[in-house]
Parts: structure tokens; sequence; C-alpha cells
């Protein structure tokens, strides 16, 4: 048979480290509302040399980039000697063009894909990843084009490799 | 690290004092305790955003063993220039806790327990407004609406748990969560899962600070 016993208060010693412990947790968080994470989900496209043995990138000297949607508004200028490009896929649409203008001759790829809102965090907010469906290029001077990474992200993976003849090739 | 330092020496400080002093079966009653979370108010002062409550209920079904039931909700509105989120939710704790400390005599209402939960969390959440923001192609507007979404996960912790005044307890517990399973294919990942924290990662670390009433069974 169980003995019922008086309960009293005892002090405990370790309520004062305890609620010390509270108010220094307590003291030590903070509210940064800085967006330190990277929010742009470009289109990563790398240049490569059609027929080569290694897989390195060729640089192609001078470049414009527009879009068909509009036309008078040039993603990239006077590009020189670039490897890797970065292009803006439109959030509102599920497909977009761009025309890679050689100077003496232009290609268009077309990207079609699906969009999923993503939220970074309180501090970022939203952002727009994509998921690449199809790709299509005309053969002025793109031999050929690979999709390698269809998940466009806020990572830098390069999604698409296009191959171009060596005569588009500029300074290395 | 000193502040995680201090957490886990009290409890190594009460295993060694068990271990040169016996327990006293006559001072255990079985009782019913039951108690809240402030740590949720605390929170708010810092994020605004985010709120939680949660309660709890234990029973000591044998000495030194408690039958635990946490459950709490959560409600989260969060509103940007660029964006507002909402969510409102419930979550389910069930568990045990372990008496480490045993039944001192001069501290028999002291308790250093190890603890074990079950957690489960189902949230309804949504974005009203979304704004993404693209130099090139300018700004766009669009929504997500309100999705369901489950969490499961396990977690353990240790804690302190002391007679404030007559059947009032006061304390604080520090618990890892892991996640098990979460509702997958879902249009946005929620910013915070309740009774588990930010969803940043499969892990969670955090600190609760409760207060209970205990309800001795006397017979």
């Amino acid at each position: 048979m169980q003995i019922p016993r008086k309960i009293t208060y005892a002090p405990c010693r370790n309520t004062l480290l305890m609620l010390a412990g509270m108010m220094v947790l307590l003291c030590s968080c903070q509210d940064d509302e800085v967006c330190e994470e990277v929010t742009a989900n470009d289109l990563r496209i790398g240049f490569y040399m059609d027929g080569a043995d290694d897989d390195s990138w060729m640089a192609v000297d001078s470049l414009r980039v527009y879009t068909l949607e509009r036309p008078g508004q040039p993603v990239h200028e006077h590009l020189v000697s670039v490897s890797v490009m970065e292009l803006p896929l439109n959030p509102a649409a599920d497909s977009c063009s761009f025309v890679i203008d050689f100077y003496d001759l232009a290609d268009t790829i077309r990207i079609v894909y699906s969009r999923e809102t993503h939220l970074i965090s309180v501090e970022c907010g939203f952002t727009m990843f994509f998921d690449i469906k199809e790709t299509s290029h005309s053969t002025n001077h793109i031999v050929q084009m690979h999709q390698s990474v269809s998940y466009v992200t806020n990572t830098l993976d390069e999604h698409i490799k296009v191959f171009l003849p060596d005569t588009i090739a500029g300074d290395q | 690290m000193n502040i995680l330092r201090f957490f886990f020496l009290i409890p190594l400080l009460a295993i060694s004092k068990q271990l040169y002093a016996g327990n006293d079966t006559l001072l255990y009653t079985p009782s019913v305790r039951f108690g809240v979370d402030v740590s949720g108010f605390a929170r708010q002062m810092v994020e605004p955003e985010t709120f939680t409550l949660e309660a709890s209920i234990d029973a000591e079904w044998r000495e030194n063993h408690f039958a635990v039931l946490e459950a709490g909700m959560l409600s989260v509105d969060m509103e940007k220039e660029t964006h507002r989120y909402q969510a409102n939710g419930y979550f389910l704790r069930i568990g045990h806790d372990f008496n480490i400390l045993g039944r001192k005599p001069e501290n028999p209402n002291d308790l250093v327990l190890l603890s074990v939960r079950y957690g489960f969390s189902s949230i309804a959440h949504e974005a009203p407004f979304v704004e993404i923001h693209d130099p090139y192609w300018g700004n766009y507007h669009t929504f997500l609406p309100s999705e369901q979404y489950r969490a499961h996960w396990l977690e353990a912790g240790v804690g302190l748990k002391t007679e404030l005044w007559r059947n009032i307890f006061i304390g604080w517990s520090l618990r890892g969560r892991l996640l098990l399973t979460t509702t997958k294919n879902t249009e946005m990942e929620p910013y915070y899962i309740g009774g588990f924290g930010k969803s940043n990662g499969p892990a969670s670390l955090s600190l609760l600070y409760h207060f209970s009433y205990r309800i001795p069974l006397l017979y």
C-alpha cells in the first residue's frame, strides 16, 4: 500500500539557472530581414565546338541576343569571347524564343517549359523554377543542341549545350 | 556553444548525483499534469508573422515514467512588399518521458527528463499574392491557392521540470527532430511546420518552455 506524502514546496537550485538560460536564448534571437540567397533562375547555355574530342567550352566572339517577344530590347549586346551565357525565361508564359545574332547570321532557339512558383524564404519571397519540356533551334550556325539539365533553379547548372562549327570560334 | 554546454551539463550533473543517492519510492504519487508551452509567445516577439500555441498532458503511470500527449495550433500570416503567405494548422505529439533524476527527499518534484516523441502536423497554406521580379520581363503577379500539407517526424530531447509553487511546475525542453515523411508534389514548401519548426531541411532543433499544473491522484 502506498503512503501518501504531504507535498511541500522545495526551491530548486536549477530554477535560476533555467530562467537565466531562457533570457540568454531570447536575447540571442534576431530578426534579420536580409535576403542572402540567389533568386535569379536563368537558363544557362554553354557553347561547344562540334566534332571536338574534348568537352571543353569554346569562346564565341561577338554576340547579340534578343527575344522574339521583345525584339527591340536585347538581353545581351556586344558579348565578346563568351562561352557560357545566361538567358531569362519568361515567368508569365510557358515558352519563349531567343535569337542569337552572331553578327553575320542569326539562329533562333525556342524553349518550352512548365513553371513552378517556389517560396525561397520569408526574406527573399517567391521565385519561379522552370522545367524544360522541349527545345528546338534553327541551323544557320547551330549544328546541334543538347539538353543536359532540365530543371532551371537558382543553382549554377548548365542546362543546354549548343554545338557550333569551329569557324565561329573567337579568341580563346 | 556555451549555451549548449550549459544545457547539456545540467542533465549530466543530475545523472552523476543519482549514482550516489538512492531513490525513495515512497515519494511517488501517481499524477496527471496539464501544461502550456510559452515559447510560442516568445517566438512571436522576434517572428511576429508566426504564432504557435501548445498544450500538453502527461500522466506518471509508473514511477519516473510519464506518458505524454502534446497538441497545438499554428498560424502564419506574413505580408511583405512582394508576397503574402498564410498558413493554419494543428499538430500532435505523442510519446514518453523518463525522469533520470529519480525521487529525492529534499526535492521530490524536480525532474530531469529524457523524451521521445512521434509527431504529426497538418497545415493548409496559400499565397494569395505573389510578385516575381524579373529585370528583363518585368514583374509577374500570381497566387498559389490553398493546399494541404502533412508531415510526420520523430523527436528526442532532454529537459527539466521543477516545482515553482504547490503543484505548479516550470521547465524547459530541448528537442531534436527528424522528418520521416511529408506531402509530396506540393506547389510550395511550407514556411513553418507546426510542432516541427522551420522547414529548412529534414532536421530541426528547438527549445520549449512550459508551465504546468499537476493534479496528484491520491487514493
